[in-house]
């Protein structure tokens, strides 16, 4: 797997550290985390550099991770990036929201390691 | 469509719908086998010592909280599994690791409702710690309170809600 750089959002720095372990733990050795800790500071990221994976929370202060994935798709600042969200709310209406926001990956918390591996996998591309 | 709880009042007064979410959440997220786990409906009495409180409300067809409160050493090693570092004090790091942990709990325990679970939302993790401090819930109507035990860890979970019918 070539070099992986993804962006973590997340006002929670645990959650942040788990879900940078469960990357690792996916396989990608070469693999460089930026994280945020809200949709603004996400977007001021993608402003300045580009990445291969983006995977936020969605119930989070100041800007949640649905507006913030709608303002990435507006400004176009990650075109053809995968995101995932990651949150407690699971329901086919939060999906669908998600989904509608331009995500287009779903993981419900609680997760293992090996539910982010599959699903993080599945959305990069094969080496 | 209006929407009742009156067909869901069983669910969410049910104590094995609350105990099935901690477990599912501290076997996935700390590693704690369900099996390590025990419960019991009896409080303990953490009046005095330096706890950790976290509460994650809710709102829209029904209105509450879901409430996690444990000891400072309880916090700390709760923080240890999830993270995987080693905390020595009640760090910033350790409340955040209790606030989230109160959040997955209370977004399983909504999830296993059916009703619940598109037409509730839920606040962002609110920490308290301290000693001696009285967490206020305005007229909760029903409650739920289950004690965890695990590998020396004692914490306690409640939901405290609207009237259900």
């Amino acid at each position: 797997m070539p070099e992986v750089q993804a962006l973590i959002v997340d006002d929670s720095s645990v959650m942040r550290k788990i879900v940078e372990r469960s990357l690792r733990q996916a396989g990608l050795e070469s693999l460089i985390v930026v994280e945020a800790g809200s949709g603004v500071e996400g977007l001021e990221v993608l402003r300045s550099r580009r990445v291969d994976l983006i995977l936020s929370d969605i119930n989070m202060p100041a800007m949640d991770g649905l507006e913030f994935v709608r303002q990435l798709r507006k400004q176009q600042l990650a075109e053809g990036v995968p995101v995932v969200m990651i949150t407690t709310e699971s329901s086919e209406e939060h999906v669908k929201q998600a989904i509608e926001a331009g995500a287009i990956g779903y993981i419900r918390k609680p997760f293992t390691a090996d539910q982010v591996k599959q699903k993080v996998l599945s959305l990069l591309p094969k080496a | 469509m209006t929407l009742s709880l009156r067909d869901s009042a069983h669910l969410i007064s049910d104590p094995e719908n609350l105990k099935s979410s901690v477990l599912e959440v501290f076997d996935m997220m700390l590693g704690v086998p369900r099996e390590a786990m025990r419960s019991r409906e009896s409080e303990s009495d953490l009046a005095g010592a330096e706890s950790v409180t976290a509460v994650v409300g809710f709102g829209g067809i029904l209105s509450g909280a879901c409430v996690i409160t444990c000891d400072e050493s309880s916090a700390r090693q709760i923080a240890s599994r999830m993270t995987g570092m080693e905390f020595e004090s009640l760090d910033d790091v350790v409340k955040d690791a209790v606030g989230e942990l109160c959040n997955m709990v209370a977004g399983t325990w909504k999830s296993k409702v059916p009703d619940l679970a598109s037409s509730c939302g839920l606040s962002v993790p609110a920490v308290i710690s301290g000693r001696d401090y009285n967490l206020h819930m305005q007229s909760p109507e029903f409650s739920l309170v289950q004690m965890f035990t695990f590998d020396g860890t004692d914490f306690r979970v409640s939901i405290v809600c609207d009237e259900l019918l």
